[in-house]
């Protein structure tokens, strides 16, 4: 992390003798900038860390705080209370789930339309809380909030927040360091990759963005005592967009950055903008920089470039205790199959009636000229291209217009010719990922316990490939041949059944071509998987497989040994150049 | 900047006075008085900002050149309460806690006011001044602006005498001031014989008003009620005009004043009607001499004299008064002697009863960019608003 | 009739008035892919140059010209200093651009103050048409945007820059191999599509509220009119301003005003989940 432990109780205490540092109430007024500050940080676990960018985050800190503010006047007395704020966190949380899977499940990636979306829910959400005032109290606001029960407001309310502040730092932190932090880092990263680790990442996304609705609600129920009165602006597009410079300007990638900016801005704007006239227009000149020279923000500077990304890693490893998982013994035997499947993208036909089937394990390989739609067909059969016609089985179960993940659930493993990997995080943490492609439950994706996870597979991997123990190393900075052979070894740690493999030599050396090919018969000989591979260079089809699938023109041209298809003259035709 | 001009400016009139007469010794006992003055110096009713801190400050001039409040100076911290109520809050907390001010005038919306009073909670004199929709009896609360009761209750039946006034249509801002005004209102339309065919509020930001006139004009309103506030009612009476409807339908506004007049423009201007406790150019004495005195010190160019700036001017006179009888700025002692309290300024006598003040109320016709008073009735009670 | 006809022509008002301020937000985010969240403060500079030119006691008219080099130096000093390093960092111009929009409000209050004012109509009174009486500045309004966008369109078909900026929105690399200055036109691109927007501030500046916020409608609205029409065609900008003015004036018809924004701000979140390439993408 960007702060050492000492560092961090420096920070904790700082802010509890701050009342005596200063007075209590410039401590009171505090309490407020380190509300917002945690806001803050839930925006920092969705942009920093999952990478995309929530624009109307006061909706969920508004809703908190209405909710809250209802119980409080209800004078409920803090046993019904403390339900009542749970639920004022929950309910924020769960619309965030649900607006994340809502538009998640509809778009891949983090676009500007997620954006747009959480921006017009938040302005329509001040428009509601300005009509609805029966409940809300409209523009006036919900007034007359009396404080927590046997708590001074202007006294000792600041020391439940500090207190509040500190928990939920802890709780984000544990989350971000624990599986499902890495998954998200790796979202940002590449999401598609994890994708086809058969990880459903709009799920992923969605319980993102809902920790941060909850934790934007907690503060909202703290919010509603501290200030005795809740009004529209508290749900409006105004405060996400301080909200949002807050995050960046005290640093994006981390927790304390954002309550760092909070503080720093929003608090010292309160002070100095009465004494100085441009301090807005210099924060919006340091928010242009920050945006243009400086992504980590404030704490940026502070932190290495490894740990502001890495988050954590130094931390954990010791004290985890290694667990060999087992491997998969009892494979059976494979059943594809493609039944005149047609693929077409505008009016190109990339697929024309394309069928074959494979019913026997080892290694398969596809042929062709380019063109010949051998890409597109693992692209079709994962998910990744819509299916036109026919039909397309994997052991009884129908593929067409898959999504990567479920492909990937169902057993099939896929490599790209283009080495794909998550290149900000360490070599080990994308093997860790691998790992826990199909073997992690919900659970274990906030238990450190993954971690330690290990297979007899893995072993054998670091002593074909050494780098592989390089486990600090960034896997961004492997040559192109270690990002193949990174690749592939994840690809065939997550034991898939079926593994799709897309030229796995391209630009290896005739060594490292050799490694490869070497690791590929062995692992396919002790897995018993099946190994459907897309291959120009024949020496290689050759050493590697008996069975040979030749497709031209978007179709099955010709299918059965590397001998057979030697001897077909329709083969020869087109790889002399004759048909076109 | 003009905030901090001023309390420059305050501050030295301060020392001026402290070091040139018997205030010295009480003045360094006890230190200034600072009251809070909170203003909207932004947003639609920032309209209003200058004219009131104008008033405001020449009444703190006065004041302590003659003494000051209990022998000590009173030193004036503004506020911008333009925005919306939580952050209005934040402002005069900052005052009330940070800056130690120990008594505030507010000229405000009433949704700031019920922030405040429930943030003061009577623990603090809080003097509340422009024209609002009655009813408020919070402790420690006194308020010197007028009511339903004295801006509509004569004046719509006086309307629709003598101008036929019989259809209405209401149309406000989208808070309780509008919303509470008219439902008053409604009772006094009934009861002249008329009737409401429309009903409208608007967020303060509104300033497309197509579907609102289109609607006057479709139910044939004949008399147009308006509680906007500051640039909404400028942006309003514009299009209002500019669609021709001046010409079948008269405008009445309980918040139309002669800065709220300029920006809607002397061609807008046509059957608009304002009801007032106050206007630049009532022919009274007192006001004529307070009007003269404004004119000296702050020049021709500055903000035009009106009800809600001046109203500014007489609240820092009732806290004097208040503040004098007590013997004491306690909210306590202060509450304890309120009732009966009386002070002299521009619109004449005015003495507190139930925490509100009887007075006269004029109803102008705009002419061009000014308004020329058509009628006045004399002494209008503020209604039953504590029983 | 008197009521259908003063709809009809406060519909027509409305789509003209959407159309001209999402015009300059079309040129530089359909044509180059900026997304320009300054574009709402260049329509308020447009309406602060008039309010400048009113307090000046000069003819309205002279606002225009006023307007035009005030937006167009400063989209030339921006897209300078900030977006040519950013043509293919979409998420960062989102921000940065954020930030410049920031700046030029908070410079704004600085000048000017934060309350509201407004600015006096150069063409007061009313006309005839139809059988009612219509406000003579809107009317003049409507017809200056028509022909407005209908000499844009003719330009940008048959003129020769037009032809270039087709070709480097296609393929910018190609564009620039055959010898088309794509850093000049682009910066010429940027320049032309915030001037228009600083005049449609000062068009639009007697009709509104003038203050430093007033900018975040305009940007907002100029964008879901931008999504429900889909990017790059003036078809598209035009269906968007008609679906989006439409459903205002209708629903604030049948309803109230507040009823019209929301019906707006859910139709804009609807096409922004399930068609964010607009209404005749094919998804």
């Amino acid at each position: 992390m960007a702060f050492s432990r000492a560092a961090k109780f420096t920070l904790a205490a700082l802010l509890i003798a701050f009342p005596w540092l200063s007075d209590s109430f410039t401590a009171y007024q505090l309490g407020l900038y380190l509300l917002y500050g945690m806001v803050a940080q839930g925006i920092a676990l969705c942009w920093g860390r999952t990478g995309f960018l929530p624009l109307g985050q006061a909706l969920f800190f508004g809703i908190g705080a209405y909710l809250s503010g209802t119980a409080l006047k209800a004078d409920l007395g803090w046993a019904l209370l403390l339900p009542a704020f749970a639920v004022a966190c929950l309910v924020p949380a769960l619309l965030a789930g649900f607006i994340g899977a809502l538009v998640f499940n509809r778009q891949t990636g983090s676009g500007p339309y997620f954006s747009l979306i959480t921006l017009a829910l938040s302005m329509l959400g001040f428009q509601l809380a300005n009509s609805l005032s029966g409940i809300t109290g409209g523009f006036n606001g919900m007034t007359a909030i009396p404080g927590l029960p046997g708590v001074d407001t202007y006294e000792t309310l600041y020391f439940v927040i500090v207190g509040v502040l500190v928990v939920s730092t802890l709780v984000l932190a544990h989350v971000m360091r624990a599986p499902f932090g890495q998954l998200l880092i790796a979202i940002r990263e590449n999401e598609e990759r994890l994708q086809f680790f058969g990880f459903r990442t709009s799920m992923l996304k969605a319980a993102a963005f809902a920790i941060s609705g909850g934790v934007a609600g907690l503060a909202g129920v703290l919010y509603a005592p501290h200030q005795g009165i809740v009004t529209p602006q508290a749900v409006g597009f105004v405060l996400s967009a301080e909200l949002l410079i807050w995050t960046a300007v005290g640093g994006r990638f981390g927790l304390i950055g954002p309550v760092a900016g909070t503080v720093l801005i929003g608090f010292m704007a309160a002070g100095l903008r009465d004494s100085f006239r441009y301090w807005e227009v210099a924060v919006a000149l340091v928010f242009i920089l920050v945006v243009l020279k400086m992504p980590g923000g404030i704490s940026g500077l502070f932190s290495a470039a490894l740990s502001r990304f890495g988050g954590g890693r130094e931390i954990r490893g010791a004290g985890i205790a290694p667990a060999m998982l087992a491997g998969k013994e009892h494979r059976d035997e494979p059943d594809l199959r493609f039944d005149t499947v047609g693929v077409s993208m505008g009016p190109v036909r990339i697929l024309n009636g394309l069928s074959f089937s494979i019913s026997r394990s080892g290694i398969h390989c596809i042929i062709g000229p380019n063109g010949a739609g051998k890409t597109s067909a693992l692209n079709v059969l994962t998910g990744r291209l819509p299916l036109g016609d026919g039909e397309i089985s994997w052991r009884g179960v129908s593929l067409g217009n898959t999504r990567p993940f479920i492909a990937a659930q169902n057993g099939i493993g896929r490599k790209f010719q283009v080495p794909s990997i998550f290149p900000e995080l360490s070599v080990r943490q994308n093997i860790e990922i691998a790992l826990w492609a199909n073997r992690i439950g919900t659970v274990e994706m906030f238990s450190m316990r993954p971690y330690g996870w290990t297979t007899q597979m893995l072993g054998e991997l670091e002593t074909r490939f050494p780098f592989l123990q390089q486990g600090d190393k960034t896997a961004g900075s492997l040559s192109v041949g270690q990002r193949q052979m990174l690749d592939f070894s994840m690809t065939v740690l997550a034991e898939p059944d079926l593994v799709l493999l897309d030229e796995p030599c391209a630009g290896l050396s005739t060594d490292e071509t050799r490694q490869m090919i070497e690791a590929i018969a062995a692992i396919a000989g002790e897995t018993k998987a099946t190994f459907i591979i897309i291959e120009h260079d024949m020496q290689v089809v050759e050493r590697l497989s008996d069975h040979v699938l030749v497709m031209h023109q978007g179709a099955l041209l010709a299918n059965g040994t590397m001998s057979e298809i030697r001897a077909n003259a329709d083969v020869a035709r087109v790889y002399s150049g004759g048909s076109k | 900047m003009k905030r901090r001009d001023f309390i420059k400016s305050s501050l030295s009139v301060a020392i001026a006075g402290a070091l040139s007469g018997k205030a010295i010794s009480s003045a360094f006992a006890a230190g200034p008085i600072k009251v809070g003055i909170l203003i909207p110096l932004s947003g639609p009713a920032g309209l209003f900002g200058p004219s009131s801190q104008n008033c405001a400050q020449m009444a703190v001039d006065e004041i302590n050149a003659s003494g000051g409040i209990l022998g000590r100076q009173i030193e004036p911290v503004f506020a911008d309460v333009g925005g919306p109520p939580a952050d209005a809050t934040q402002a005069a907390l900052k005052l009330w806690k940070g800056e130690k001010a120990e008594a505030f005038i507010g000229m405000h919306d009433s949704a700031v006011r019920g922030a405040l009073t429930n943030l003061f909670k009577g623990q603090v004199p809080y003097i509340y001044t422009p024209v609002y929709e009655g009813g408020e009896c919070a402790a420690g609360t006194y308020v010197i602006g007028e009511t339903p009761d004295q801006q509509l209750a004569p004046v719509i039946p006086w309307l629709a005498k003598e101008k036929g006034a019989a259809k209405w249509y209401l149309i406000g801002n989208d808070y309780n001031w509008p919303r509470d005004t008219n439902a008053a209102a409604k009772g006094y339309i009934e009861a002249s014989g008329g009737e409401v065919v429309g009903e409208e509020y608007l967020p303060f930001t509104a300033d497309n008003f197509d579907s609102n006139l289109a609607k006057i004009k479709d139910t044939g309103a004949n008399a147009v009620l308006i509680t906007l506030v500051g640039g909404a009612s400028v942006g309003f009476n514009r299009a209002f005009a500019s669609f021709g409807l001046a010409d079948s339908a008269i405008r009445l506004g309980t918040l139309i004043e002669e800065n709220t007049l300029a920006g809607i423009g002397a061609e807008n201007s046509k059957g608009l009607y304002s009801s007032a406790g106050y206007f630049a150019s009532i022919d009274t004495p007192a006001a004529k001499a307070f009007a003269e005195a404004y004119a000296a010190k702050f020049g021709a160019d500055a903000a035009a004299l009106n009800s809600l700036g001046e109203s500014c001017y007489e609240g820092v006179l009732l806290l004097s008064a208040l503040a004098g009888k007590a013997q004491s700025l306690s909210a306590s002692d202060i509450d304890a002697i309120a009732e009966g309290t009386t002070y002299e300024g521009p619109r004449g006598s005015a003495t507190m009863s139930n925490r509100h003040v009887a007075k006269d109320i004029y109803l102008a016709e705009a002419d061009g960019t000014a308004f020329k008073v058509v009628q006045t009735f004399a002494n209008v009670d503020p209604g039953n608003n504590c029983g | 009739m008197d009521l259908v006809v003063t709809y009809g022509l406060n519909f027509a008002y409305s789509t003209a008035t959407l159309g001209l301020i999402v015009l300059g937000l079309a040129v530089v985010f359909g044509l180059l892919g900026v997304m320009n969240m300054a574009h709402g403060e260049f329509v308020m500079l447009g309406a602060y140059s008039a309010l400048m030119v009113q307090q000046a006691g000069l003819p309205f008219v002279l606002a225009i010209p006023l307007a035009v080099v005030v937006c167009g130096a400063l989209g030339w000093l921006m897209e300078w200093s900030v977006i040519r390093h950013l043509y293919r960092r979409p998420f960062d111009t989102f921000l940065a651009t954020w930030g410049i929009a920031i700046l030029m409000r908070k410079g704004v209050e600085v000048t000017f103050g934060r309350e509201y004012q407004s600015v006096d109509q150069s063409l007061p009174g009313t006309v005839s048409l139809l059988g009612i009486d219509y406000p003579a500045y809107r009317l003049v309004l409507m017809a200056v945007i028509v022909t407005m966008f209908a000499a844009l369109f003719v330009w940008y078909q048959r003129s020769n820059t037009g032809a270039r900026i087709k070709a480097m929105v296609q393929n910018p690399d190609l564009a620039a191999a055959v010898g088309i200055n794509t850093a000049r036109l682009s910066r010429a691109t940027f320049v032309t599509g915030v001037a228009i927007a600083g005049l449609a501030g000062v068009l639009l500046a007697p009709l509104v509220r003038v203050e430093p916020y007033m900018g975040l409608d305009y940007l907002l609205s100029s964008f879901f009119i931008l999504v429900v029409g889909g990017l790059g065609t003036l078809e598209g900008l035009v269906t968007g301003s008609t679906i989006i003015g439409g459903a205002d004036v209708v629903i604030s018809a049948i309803f109230d005003k507040t009823a019209g924004y929301l019906g707006v701000l859910a139709i804009s979140i609807l096409f922004l989940w399930l068609r964010p390439d607009g209404i005749f993408s094919r998804r």
